[in-house]
Parts: C-alpha cells; sequence; structure tokens
C-alpha cells in the first residue's frame, strides 16, 4: 500500500483558495482596516476559486484522496469533481459572489464587522465546495458542519440586536440536533456495510448487506438530519425567525448557499450512497416533500413582511426541489435527481434577485412591510422591476419563464409519482396569491411621493443587475443553464 | 431564416415588439402610444391574414422546429392549420378592436398606454398558443396572457360599490389562482403523457400514440381537468363571472372572446389526440359536463340581475356545447367545435363591448334599474337586439351553426360511444338552446322595451346613441357575424381537411 498519498492540487484548488482567503481576509482586516477591502478581497477570492472549476469543466472526473488498488478491490476516493461538483460549484460561487455584494449594505450601516463577516462568508462557502466534492461520509458530515457553523454565527452577527442573537441560537441548538441523528445515522450505515465510502455503501446495499432493517433506519437517520438544513417540514420552525433576525444578506444566504449545500447532501447521500434503497425512502421524501410545500405555501398566505415570507416562500421552494427526489427508483436516480439540480440553480438566481432588492429597501424601512414596497416600480425601476421579475419566475409564470421551466422540469422528473405532481400543481396556484399579492404592491403609487427612492448601494446594485440579467437571459435561452446542468446527472 | 419562419416568428414577435414600442412612445406621450398599439394591433391583423393567405399555398409546417430546451426535450415548434387558423384570425380581429376601442374610451383611472401594452402582451401570449404544436410551448405561451390579464383586472377594473375595491382584487386573484391551476394540472397530465410517448411533440403524439392502459387514462383526466377549469366547464366556472364582470370593457372582451379560446382549443388539439374513445367513462363524463354546464348557465343566466354577469353566465353554456362537440370524437364534432368558438369569440366580444357601452352612459349595468333603452339610445338597443339574437342561435347569423352542429353530432357520435347517452345530451343540449333564448328575450323586454313602468330609469352619465368610433369598432364583429352565419362552408371545409390531417381518417 501506497503510504505517501498523491494529491491533485488542480482538483482541491477551489475549497483550498476559498480556505486561505479566509484566514487572509480576517487578518487583512485586522491589519489594514479599510471599509471595501475586505468585501474586494472576498470576491477575489470567489473569482480565483472559479478558474478551477471553469478549468476542470473542460476535463472533469478528477479524483483525489482515494484508497485502495488492484489488489484490495476497487479504487474508492473521498473527493472527486465530476460534472455534478462543479455544476454545484457553480451555484455556490455565483451564490457567495451575490451575498458579499449584498452584504456590503449591511456592512456600511457599521453594525457588522467587516472582517468577521467576510471570514465567516468564506469558510461556509469552502465548506459547501467541499460538501460537493466529498464522496464519503466522513468528509461529507465535516464540510457540512463547515457549512453550518460559520452560519450560526452569521445569523447573530449584528452588533446589539439581541433578534439576531435569539435567531442565531436556536438555529444552532436545532442544528446541533440534527447533526446528531445525521452522526447516528452514517454510524449504522457504516456499521452494516463496512465502508464509509458511498460508492462501498451503494455496493453494500447491492449485495445485500443484513440486518437490512438497521441498514434502513440509519438511511432515515441521515435524510432527517440532511432534512434539517434543508428546512423540510417538520425540521422548517427555525427558518422564519432565523431569515427576519438576521441581516438580510445572511438570509440570502442562508436560503441559496447552505440551503443548497443541503440538497446536495441529500443527493450524494440518496443518490450515491443508498440508490439501492429508493425503494424505502423515496416515499417517505415524497410525503416530506408535500408536506414542506403546503405548510410553507398556506403560512406565506398571512405573512406580511417581506423577508418572513420570503423564508416561507423559500420552505415551500424547498418542497418543489424536493419532489423529484420521490420519484427515485433504484435503477433511474440520475434523472430524476437532475430535476432536482435544475430547480436549484434557478432557484438561486431568482432568490438571490429577490433578496438583493429586500436588502435595499431594508435601509429606509427596515421594518419591511409589503407596504413598504409600494411604487417601487416607479419611483425605483432598477430595483422594481428586477423584483417583479423574480417574483413571478419564483411563481413559476411568464415573464419568468425560466422559473416555469424549472416547474416543467421537475414535474417532468417526478411524473412517475403522479399524485406527488398534483399535489405540487395544486401548492404552485396557491402561492401565486402570496406572490400576486406582493407585485400588486410594486406597482402601486407610493403612500408618498418619494417613498420608495433609494440610494441604491453600489454593491447591491451590481447584485440585482447580476441576478437579473442572469435570470432574464436564461428565460429567452433557457438551454444555456438548463442544457449543462440537467446533463451533469443524466 | 425563410419566409415561413419568418411568417411564424414574426407572428408571436411582432406582438412583443409593439409592447416595447408602445412604452417607449407612452413616455412622450400617452394618447400617442395609445394610437401606436391601435395602429400595432392592425398590423399583427394584416400580419395574421398574411399567414392565412400564405397556409393556403407554400406555408412550410416544418419551418420552426428547433431545440428550445434540448435536456427534456421542449421544442420551439410553430406550425398553423385548418383548426388554429380561424382561432388566430378571430383574436386578431377582436384584439385590434379592443385596442382601437382604447382610442377614444379610455378608462377613468387613467394608464392607458399601460393598459394597451398589457393588451398587446396577451396577444402574443394567445397568438402564440395558438400556433405552439409542442405541449410545453404551449403551455408557456398559455401562461404568458395570464398575468397581463390579471393586472387588467386588479388595476383598471370596475370598483363600484361600498367594498369594490376588494372584491376587484379577489375576483383578479381567483381569476389568477384558477387559471394556473388548471394550466398546472394539464402540465401535469402533459409530463405523464411524455412519459408514455417519450415526446411533447403533439403532431408526433398525434400521429402515432395508441392511448392504453390507466397512465395514460390518468393522463388524458388530467389535461380535461387542466382545460376544463379554463374553458371553463361547469362546475370549475366559479372564478369567470366575477373576472368578467369586475375586467374593465376591453378585459372582459379579451377574456371572452379570446382567453376562453385557449381552453377550447386546448381540448381539440391537445386533448383529443391523447383520448381513446373506447374508454367507458372518459368521454361520456366529460359530454356530460358540457350538456349539465349548457343547462346551468342558461338557468343561471335567468336569475342574473348584473348585464355583464348575465353575458358571462351565458358563455358557460356556449363553452358547454363546444365541448361537447368535442367529446363526440368525430370530425362534425370538431367542425362544430371550432364553429362555436369562433362564433362565440365575435358575438360574446360584440356583447362585451355593448354591455361597456350601456354600463359608460348609465353608470349602471343593473338589469333591475335599466329600463326603456330601446326608446333612449335606439341603435345601441338594436345592436344588442342583435348580438342577442345571434348568441341564442338565431339562424342566418354567426351562433347557430356552432350550436346545430354540436347537437347535430352528439346524435351521431364516434362508433364505441354510447348512442344512447350522447342522443340524451343531444336532447337537453336543445333544451338550453331553448332557455337561452328565454334569458336574452326576458333581457330585451325588461331593459330595452320596457317603458315606463316601475322605478325610473337611471340617468345618463354620457349621453348620445352609438358614436362613430364606436361603430367603427364594432362593425368588423357584427359583419363576422353576419358572414360567418350566411356562409359557413367558409370555415368548415378547412376545419375538416385539417381534422383529417390532423387527427388521421375514419374518426
Amino acid at each position: 500500500m501506497n503510504l505517501v498519498q498523491s494529491i491533485d492540487w488542480l482538483a482541491i484548488a477551489a475549497p483550498t483558495v476559498l480556505a486561505v482567503a479566509a484566514v487572509v481576509v480576517l487578518l487583512v482586516d485586522a491589519f489594514l482596516p479599510r471599509p471595501l477591502l475586505p468585501a474586494t478581497l472576498t470576491l477575489l477570492a470567489v473569482l480565483a476559486a472559479a478558474v478551477p472549476t471553469w478549468v476542470l469543466w473542460g476535463d472533469p472526473a478528477q479524483s483525489t484522496f482515494c484508497t485502495g488498488d488492484a489488489l484490495e478491490g476497487p479504487e474508492l476516493c473521498s473527493f472527486s469533481t465530476d460534472a455534478f461538483t462543479l455544476v454545484v460549484w457553480g451555484i455556490v460561487l455565483f451564490g457567495t459572489a451575490v451575498v458579499t455584494l449584498i452584504g456590503t449594505a449591511a456592512v456600511a450601516d457599521g453594525r457588522t464587522p467587516a472582517g468577521e463577516w467576510h471570514f465567516l462568508l468564506l469558510c461556509s462557502a469552502a465548506g459547501a465546495v467541499t460538501l460537493a466534492a466529498s464522496r464519503d461520509l466522513v468528509t461529507l458530515l465535516v464540510a457540512l458542519e463547515v457549512v453550518s457553523l460559520p452560519a450560526f454565527a452569521l445569523a447573530g452577527l449584528r452588533r446589539g440586536d439581541p433578534r439576531a442573537a435569539e435567531a442565531a441560537v436556536k438555529f444552532f441548538l436545532v442544528s446541533v440536533v440534527a447533526t446528531a441523528i445525521t452522526l447516528m445515522g452514517i454510524s449504522l450505515l457504516y456499521g452494516v456495510t463496512g465502508s464509509v465510502f458511498l460508492d462501498g455503501i451503494a455496493a453494500g446495499v447491492a449485495t445485500g448487506s443484513e440486518p437490512w432493517s438497521v441498514l434502513v433506519v440509519g438511511a432515515l437517520l441521515t435524510v432527517v438530519g440532511l432534512a434539517f438544513k434543508v428546512a423540510a417540514v417538520p425540521f422548517h420552525m427555525w427558518v422564519p425567525d432565523t431569515y427576519v433576525g438576521a441581516p438580510v444578506a445572511v438570509a440570502a444566504y442562508l436560503s441559496v448557499v447552505s440551503k443548497a449545500a443541503g440538497f446536495v447532501g441529500l443527493m450524494l447521500v440518496l443518490g450515491r450512497g443508498l440508490p439501492g434503497l429508493a425503494d424505502t425512502w423515496a416515499p417517505v421524501v415524497a410525503i416530506l416533500a408535500a408536506l414542506t410545500m403546503t405548510a410553507g405555501n398556506v403560512l406565506a398566505l398571512r405573512q406580511t413582511h417581506a423577508v418572513r415570507l420570503l423564508a416561507w416562500s423559500s420552505v415551500a421552494q424547498a418542497g418543489y426541489i424536493l419532489v423529484p427526489f420521490g420519484a427515485v427508483t433504484p435503477d433511474d436516480v440520475g434523472p430524476a435527481l437532475s430535476g432536482s439540480l435544475g430547480y436549484l440553480a434557478v432557484y438561486a438566481i431568482v432568490n438571490l434577485t429577490a433578496f438583493a432588492v429586500a436588502a435595499v429597501v431594508g435601509t429606509r424601512h427596515p421594518a419591511q412591510r409589503l407596504a413598504d414596497y409600494r411604487g417601487l416600480v416607479k419611483e425605483e425601476p432598477g430595483a422594481g422591476w428586477p423584483l417583479a421579475f423574480a417574483l413571478v419566475a419564483l411563481a413559476g409564470l411568464p415573464p419568468g419563464v425560466i422559473g416555469l421551466l424549472a416547474k416543467v422540469l421537475v414535474f417532468d422528473a417526478a411524473s412517475r409519482v403522479t399524485w406527488l405532481v398534483v399535489v405540487m400543481a395544486v401548492n404552485v396556484a396557491i402561492g401565486l396569491v402570496y406572490y400576486a399579492a406582493w407585485l400588486r404592491e410594486l406597482f402601486r403609487p407610493a403612500a408618498e411621493p418619494g417613498d420608495s427612492t433609494y440610494d441604491v448601494p453600489n454593491g447591491v446594485g451590481v447584485a440585482i443587475g447580476m441576478t437579473f440579467v442572469a435570470g432574464v437571459l436564461f428565460s429567452v435561452l433557457p438551454g444555456w443553464l438548463l442544457d449543462p446542468v440537467l446533463a451533469a446527472l443524466g | 431564416m425563410n419566409l415561413s419562419a419568418l411568417v411564424l416568428n414574426g407572428m408571436v414577435a411582432a406582438p412583443v415588439v409593439l409592447v416595447v414600442l408602445v412604452l417607449l412612445v407612452a413616455r412622450l406621450s400617452e394618447a400617442a402610444a395609445v394610437r401606436v398599439a391601435a395602429f400595432g394591433g392592425l398590423v399583427v391583423l394584416g400580419w395574421s391574414v398574411w399567414l392565412a393567405a400564405l397556409s393556403q399555398t407554400r406555408l412550410d409546417g416544418t419551418a420552426v422546429d428547433v431545440p428550445w430546451l434540448a435536456a427534456i426535450d421542449v421544442r420551439w415548434h410553430l406550425g398553423v392549420d385548418g383548426i388554429s387558423l380561424p382561432l388566430l384570425l378571430m383574436s386578431t380581429v377582436v384584439f385590434a378592436c379592443t385596442l382601437l376601442a382604447l382610442v377614444r374610451n379610455a378608462p377613468d383611472c387613467g394608464g392607458t398606454a399601460w393598459l394597451a401594452a398589457l393588451l398587446l402582451l396577451i396577444e402574443a401570449g394567445v397568438l402564440g398558443s395558438f400556433l405552439a404544436l409542442d405541449l410545453v410551448l404551449f403551455f408557456a405561451f398559455f401562461e404568458v396572457a395570464l398575468i397581463p390579464m390579471w393586472f387588467v383586472i386588479d388595476q383598471w377594473g370596475d370598483a363600484h360599490g361600498p367594498r369594490g375595491l376588494q372584491q376587484r382584487r379577489r375576483a383578479a386573484t381567483r381569476f389568477l389562482v384558477f387559471t394556473v391551476l388548471g394550466s398546472a394540472l394539464m402540465l401535469v397530465g402533459f409530463v405523464v403523457v411524455r412519459s408514455e410517448t417519450g415526446t411533447f411533440d403533439i403532431v408526433r403524439i398525434a400521429a402515432s400514440y395508441d392511448p392504453v392502459g390507466p397512465v395514460a387514462l390518468t393522463a388524458a383526466a388530467l389535461v380535461a381537468l387542466g382545460l376544463a377549469v379554463k374553458t371553463p366547464l361547469w362546475p370549475l366556472h366559479i372564478w369567470l363571472p366575477d373576472a368578467h364582470s369586475k375586467a374593465p370593457t376591453v378585459g372582459s372582451v379579451v377574456l371572452a372572446a379570446v382567453l376562453l379560446k385557449l381552453g377550447t382549443y386546448g381540448f381539440l388539439r391537445f386533448w383529443l389526440p391523447l383520448v381513446d374513445p373506447g374508454w367507458d367513462w372518459l368521454l361520456p363524463v366529460v359530454g356530460g359536463v358540457a350538456v349539465v354546464g349548457i343547462v346551468y348557465g342558461a338557468l343561471a343566466c335567468l336569475a342574473q340581475t348584473d348585464l355583464k354577469r348575465l353575458i358571462a353566465y351565458s358563455s358557460v353554456g356556449h363553452m358547454g356545447f363546444v365541448v361537447l362537440a368535442a367529446a363526440t370524437y368525430t370530425i362534425g364534432g370538431v367542425q362544430g367545435a371550432v364553429y362555436a368558438s369562433v362564433a362565440h369569440g365575435v358575438v360574446t366580444g360584440l356583447l362585451f363591448f355593448l354591455a361597456g357601452a350601456v354600463k359608460d352612459r348609465y353608470g349602471t349595468g343593473d338589469l333591475r334599474e335599466l329600463r326603456g333603452l330601446y326608446g333612449r339610445v335606439p341603435r345601441l338597443g338594436g345592436l344588442v337586439a342583435f348580438g342577442a339574437m345571434a348568441s341564442l342561435g338565431l339562424p342566418g347569423l354567426a351562433g347557430f351553426w356552432g350550436e346545430m352542429l354540436a347537437v347535430r353530432a352528439a346524435l351521431f357520435p364516434a362508433g364505441v360511444l354510447p348512442r344512447v347517452t350522447f342522443v340524451g345530451f343531444a336532447v337537453v343540449a336543445a333544451l338550453g338552446v331553448i332557455l337561452a333564448s328565454a334569458y336574452f328575450l326576458a333581457l330585451l323586454r325588461s331593459a330595452f322595451q320596457a317603458g315606463e313602468t316601475g322605478a325610473s330609469p337611471p340617468p345618463a352619465v354620457v349621453a348620445g346613441d352609438v358614436s362613430r368610433w364606436e361603430w367603427l369598432v364594432w362593425s368588423p364583429l357584427v359583419a363576422a357575424i353576419v358572414v360567418l352565419g350566411v356562409a359557413p362552408g367558409l370555415l368548415l371545409t378547412p376545419v375538416a381537411e385539417a381534422t383529417v390531417a390532423f387527427l388521421g381518417g375514419g374518426r
């Protein structure tokens, strides 16, 4: 056996860059405090991490940290950059960049320490990137914790805000319990199959490891832990309070990057590690999906607080993303889950637009009432139109064609389980009520002329522009986004 | 890009380009923007006539068929045949009329240029739906019209009454939610069809799909359910009367004349190929529901006190005829369905214009208050009488042939369908025709003929009979009603040919 592992540095370049940059940003801000420097460094780090992603796209399926050789059986690797990994990296890096830009508004008000904010953001992003590439349960769990731990701190980062602190504590407690449950599940899976590698577990399941019941319990416990990360019912209660208590940029991060990490974990564990048990877990996830979207939509109906509405809407959207999981069969994993991945990519773009505009409105109207959005289209068209677009795209209607096609993708991926798709169809209609109510406010005349004019911070303006242009572009040419994303799992 | 591709893509793109143009001009002058929109409506009408002329001779049906979302095989596939062309032409005529009407009859709350732009956007969605030959593309175009229509009702609707604003908003949102629920269910049916056939291409599905088994039945039932919300069929029509009575005049016209036709067109183009007439219950149930709708619509009309609601409920009945005809699964049925759809478009479009004119003049559409309009506005009254006669199916006017063909198709349904059941449907539907005569005649007698008895009529807000501009706007519809009434062959032959080509012979 080779005692010295050869490491493919190109494959691990992206998470390494982000992790190193996190430390650099913290140190630079400590010794050279300049208002815009940490944000600039963070954006540069994200760009630098995008370079290896781009290079690897031409030649995917690099693996490193492998064990085993020809004598000991098939080679098992802990870290792999296949097309799936790279697509997720794309989503995570795009999301992190946009959140950094949105965060410039929060940092500017002086209550959020710039160095710590960017340090935590980069740490968490490094975790998300590692997670997507991890191919064994230990790496996966560690990566998931690297995503979550900075997120607790981020949620409570605002100085002198008791609501933020309460949100962070709530988030932390629920998360820790979920992690403990996941650990229990992982230990059972390892105990039965004798492997922590996802491919090894899949092989173990395929050859009929005993006892079956322990395997099933292990799988379900692992699913439960990951369901918390994606805020599936009944693990969704932390979401609204945390989103409202945290700065808007953090809420955006939680709803897009952190949530994407949870879904990636689910895709890897269920799709890569436990496809053989799909007949067992798919119905469970189908019920979770139905409950999640229904709870999210119904509770969103009564909200008058914009961020809280977005929080419930993101719970509902998580339910939609879970739908294809419910239609997986042991020999048909990739095509089903690619529906989820495609939806996730679209959701990331349009949801970030909505949060970016909410950050702008929050600078003058921290109460975030829906009525505060009156007149936005007329008085601040640069923010109003993108938000209107994001809302119709989240609702799945033209002109947000990309949102409509994302729903078609999910429907198509899950067509085997017709009842679930019908539930989703009903939910799409319910969801319209609150998106339409918000949309109506945007187009009403402002209560007082000039009430909806904003001094849009440059960074947030760029964030709005980036996500809006992406959304419109992909609405016209959906293949540019969705063809490569869907091919990744195909 | 060859000529066929230019004409087909241009048919969808032209209204979108006009939307941008209208919004740009609106920054300079609202009135000019509305004129641009009206002129644009005529341009689109002209384009559709060009398309129709070319389709007779040298339109290449495979010209526009490129991948749009290759990952799940969604194609940008447009085409036109004898089934869609009449509906397409009817739509462009109605839109041209509504846009012209806006030039002289601006809504009270302003924003006419925006209203015109939204109407053009709706037109783009409608025309795209009639041209789309891909299931997902049809769904997507279908949805294009919804948000603009929601805005039209929500922003320009009628807010009279103590809780008018709230009611208007509720009507708008209910319209949106119901319609989206319908299209989402339809989409579920479509993806199930794809799991059976492996394609979203309706031409390939129509040619080669053999619907057997429970999955195929589920798919067809879901598509029928979705379309039944949009058409609408009883008992899923409950969004319709509110939406109509709260919408502004142009909104009601477009909603009734055009948007409902998307549902009936969906039944013909995207539902019939998914159906096996040998199934025990699906076609008879759809036919039965349609017949219940005919009778229900007529009875509901008798109880209405609001002019617009009355016309709205009469639409429920007319849509029942269309769907009954489609459910017979015969060429004659498709002919009747297309004919009744086109006729309903022009007749009900005209009636909603007239109802709007009455409401503008007297500030109310309440039938308990309106009295003796023949005496006060004789020409308007005459036009209402003309529209009512066309709507109740007077021979010689457009409404007659659609209903006659529908009833006849029900008497001779496809061979495998239960003949006795459908003959029963035909009898009840004929009864519905008589009931329709009853409510329209009652309307004419109470609001138009009745003289001085009872409460005094409301004073005129706007004096004067039909203006020249109104004649100009309405005359195309009046002419269409007469032409369709006396020369049904214009429409029936191409529809029959297209049906044979699309659905295959022997049906």
